[in-house]
């Protein structure tokens, strides 16, 4: 009896922690998105060695962080800032591929993996096993 | 005079290639015992050569040799003592020559391993004629488009203009040498990183050299993967330290803030840890089950061609990053060697493709195998998605001409949740039993680290985090860490009783009776750490730059930073200016930080040495931006539970010393019959 009492309490808690968790991660994130730093890591500083413009001390990069946040104060969308950006330094500045155009290999090699691998995977399985129930002893 | 002795001990490490591989090759078709006493010479040659090759290296640079052009254009006399050790391997020339003395090292260690056995060892024979076509490839190189000892024929006045490959040339020597690049003579780690990194690169070489041998003789069966059981795990751990490493000294030297960038050169050492990461545990499933036999050999042919890629994205200078010095010759022909190693290693795993392709199958994904396979799954196609997120770019730019931009947004994106697949996998995995598992056994295995893991998660969601990174991957690491201490506590109170002996000790002995498991844990514990270090400091940093004058303050993350006064002082090596900033806590002074900017040399480019007040709730970060009599521009940033990424990392690495040098503990007399511990998962 004691054992159920426990068991169930066990449970009752485990269910509430659950809740809790779904709760806050349904909830999300209260603070509003830092535009500047997720847009100053998806570009990069054209005269630095592959650094992002968040990430450089060059006075090249300090002015374009200046800039991306003038546009993002000023309420511009992400599709403009990037579209700013590439025109005056080329597509090659944009880190964050599009999945689309040239860049859609990117995004599809990786993903093709994932279904070959998968695909590979279940091919390996032993056929008996969908068929359980007849190799059982009675 | 270094020049010449250097230079002909690698004309001496070449031709001693050329030796073993005619000796090895003759040696391998008709083996007999003994047949290693005609691989001695060859072998010596080798080792000896590269030895005297580098210390001639070290030699010249100490003795401030500026005759010979590596010296003059890579170390200056004022460089400190440590660091000219380091310019041995820290440009082109040296690196290779680093590469070569690491490969002698193991084909060293090869040949006393086959040398050991009594009987006729066609497979150890086998795998030391490969090691020698690898180290002839090497030293080649040396002699010919990388050579270290190439002497100076026009020097400048800091530096070397031109030189000719051959050492009895008439050298001229300059004045004085340009000293190592800024970057490179900033941190002591520097002198680290590289050796442990090209120990885990050059060692996946072994397991390599034995998979084509048995492929050359026509061995199917796991033997070669037992053989080189050792050597693997040393080049994993080797290869885990050195990235770790290579994120410290990026995180203490560069001053942006960070320890991960997906940088091409650091991808080029991830990738091949990813794919010996998942050799090592397909390794398993042969050795266990008999499965994976051509998956197997398709890993370490591919790890092993992935660390010439590595090689030759950090080295031929085709992508520019902090890591490329150097334009070079040796690009085409390192890219020639990759496609030789692709082909001919392919080209023979589909002509013996019959002596491997039957194995036995997988009874049922809900198995240890099967969470091993969906492991492998996933990190081969992390693999592949690295691989070709970084290549893209220049494939893109040397096929059409045009630029396209691959960088953190899109490897965070993939890498993320290919993680957290990966932790799940590391929790689940090592407690379910092999062939076909009971959900009731394992569910009774992971209830309670379960519970944990959502009783801390909820925590955090209470103290009201609400970052959906973190939760999940808090919950998947405690969940990983529970997992393992739940696995041992059960196995030790099991043990303790049956040899009626403390819980702790118990625990112990369970952990040196199967060193491999327990190894494994360990390091999946150092994992799991490191990847809640990951979701806390990337998910909870703070952010700020400051600017300030002197006496002024400014407050980031609950600390006020003062700027106290400027300094400047003119070392033999570098000019350094830095500014002195007095932190404090809500009235109290915890002490001074001094972030600085350093200028070596004739260098016009300033290196930031950001400052670093560690403790063990996080770091608080100073990096200098910029700096005159009136201001300074200061980037701040507050990591907490950041040393959770080192320590997890230094850990996941070093697991491998209690896999290989914990002996098994005396048997005790059982009161009451013990299964072992480790292995009730299967």
């Amino acid at each position: 009896m004691a054992g159920d009492i426990r068991r169930t309490a066990t449970w009752a808690i485990t269910g509430v922690l659950a809740i809790v968790i779904l709760v806050g991660f349904v909830q999300g994130d209260p603070e509003p998105e830092d535009r500047v730093a997720r847009l100053g890591s998806a570009i990069k500083c054209p005269v630095c060695q592959g650094e992002a413009i968040i990430d450089s001390p060059s006075p090249t990069a300090e002015a374009m962080m200046d800039v991306l946040e003038e546009k993002v104060a000023a309420g511009e969308t992400d599709g403009q800032i990037v579209d700013y950006f590439t025109a005056r330094f080329g597509d090659g500045i944009y880190l964050d591929p599009p999945f689309a155009g040239r860049t859609l290999l990117v995004w599809l090699i990786p993903m093709a993996a994932v279904v070959g691998g998968f695909w590979m995977i279940l091919s390996r399985r032993r056929v008996a096993v969908d068929e359980p129930a007849e190799a059982e002893p009675s | 005079m270094a020049a010449n002795i250097g230079f002909l001990a690698i004309v001496v490490a070449t031709l001693s290639s050329v030796w073993l591989i005619v000796e090895g090759y003759g040696a391998m078709r008709n083996p007999e015992p003994g047949g290693f006493q005609r691989l001695r010479g060859p072998v010596l040659g080798i080792v000896g050569g590269a030895l005297v090759a580098m210390g001639a290296l070290e030699l010249a640079i100490l003795t401030d040799d500026f005759s010979i052009e590596y010296v003059a254009n890579n170390s200056a006399s004022t460089t400190p003592f440590l660091f000219k050790i380091a310019s041995g391997w820290a440009a082109l020339e040296g690196s290779i020559l680093l590469w070569a003395l690491v490969l002698a090292g193991f084909v060293y260690s090869v040949y006393r391993q086959a040398a050991k056995r009594s009987d006729a060892d066609g497979l150890g024979l086998g795998a030391l004629f490969v090691l020698g076509i690898v180290s002839l490839f090497f030293f080649g190189v040396m002699l010919t488009v990388s050579n270290p000892f190439r002497v100076c024929i026009d020097p400048a006045v800091v530096g070397c203009f031109e030189a000719a490959n051959l050492p009895w040339s008439g050298a001229l020597a300059a004045a004085e040498g340009r000293g190592p690049n800024p970057l490179l003579q900033n941190h002591i780690l520097m002198a680290v990183h590289p050796p442990m990194l090209y120990l885990g690169y050059v060692g996946m070489v072994v397991p390599f050299a034995f998979a084509m041998s048995a492929l050359l003789r026509g061995e199917s069966g796991s033997t070669w993967l037992k053989r080189t059981r050792v050597w693997t795990l040393v080049a994993w751990g080797f290869l885990t330290v050195g990235i770790v490493l290579g994120g410290l000294w990026s995180y203490e030297v560069l001053g942006w803030g960070g320890y991960w960038a997906w940088d091409p050169v650091e991808n080029a050492s991830f990738i091949p840890w990813l794919t010996a990461t998942a050799f090592l545990h397909s390794s398993v499933v042969q050795e266990r089950r008999g499965m994976l036999q051509a998956w197997n050999f398709v890993l370490i042919i591919a790890t092993f061609a992935l660390t010439i890629l590595g090689t030759f994205l950090t080295r031929s200078g085709v992508i520019v990053s902090v890591h490329s010095f150097t334009q070079s010759a040796i690009g085409p022909v390192l890219l020639w060697f990759l496609m030789l190693v692709l082909v001919a290693s392919f080209g023979l795993f589909a002509a013996r493709i019959h002596l491997v392709a039957s194995s036995p199958r997988l009874d049922s994904m809900a198995s240890r195998e099967g969470v091993f396979l969906f492991n492998n799954l996933l990190l081969t196609v992390f693999a592949v998605m690295v691989t070709v997120g970084t290549l893209y770019p220049m494939f893109t730019e040397a096929v059409t001409g045009d630029q396209v931009g691959v960088g953190r947004p899109f490897f965070d994106r993939m890498a993320i949740p290919l993680s957290f697949g990966l932790l799940l996998a590391m929790g689940l995995g090592p407690i379910t039993p092999y062939r076909a598992a009971k959900g009731s056994v394992v569910w009774q295995r992971i209830r309670m680290p379960l519970q944990v893991a959502l009783a801390a998660t909820a925590l955090a969601v209470v103290l009201g985090y609400r970052n959906r990174f973190l939760l999940i991957g808090t919950l998947l690491a405690v969940f990983v860490m529970g997992t393992i201490v739940r696995n041992l506590w059960t196995s030790a109170r099991k043990a303790a009783g049956g040899w009626e002996i403390s819980i702790p000790r118990a625990a112990l002995r369970v952990m040196r009776n199967d060193t491999g498991y327990w190894g494994g844990q360990i390091s999946h514990f150092g994992i799991a750490l490191l990847a809640l270090g990951i979701a806390i400091s990337a998910n909870l940093s703070v952010e700020a730059e400051v600017v300030l004058v002197p006496g002024g303050t400014a407050t980031v993350a609950g600390y006020d930073l003062t700027y106290v006064e400027a300094f400047s002082r003119e070392e033999p090596h570098r000019f350094v200016v830095g500014a002195e900033i007095e932190i404090s806590r809500n009235g109290r002074v915890l002490g001074t930080e001094e972030p600085r900017l350093n200028r070596y040399g004739t260098s016009q480019q300033s290196i930031a040495t950001p400052s670093v007040d560690e403790s063990l709730t996080g770091d608080l970060y100073l990096s200098l931006k910029s700096i005159n009599p009136e201001r300074i521009t200061l980037g701040v940033w507050w990591f907490p539970f950041i040393w959770l990424i080192w320590v997890g990392g230094l850990m996941a690495g070093a697991a491998v010393l209690w896999s290989r040098l914990v002996r098994k503990p005396k048997p005790l007399k059982e009161r009451v019959p013990v299964s072992q511990g480790a292995d009730d998962g299967g």
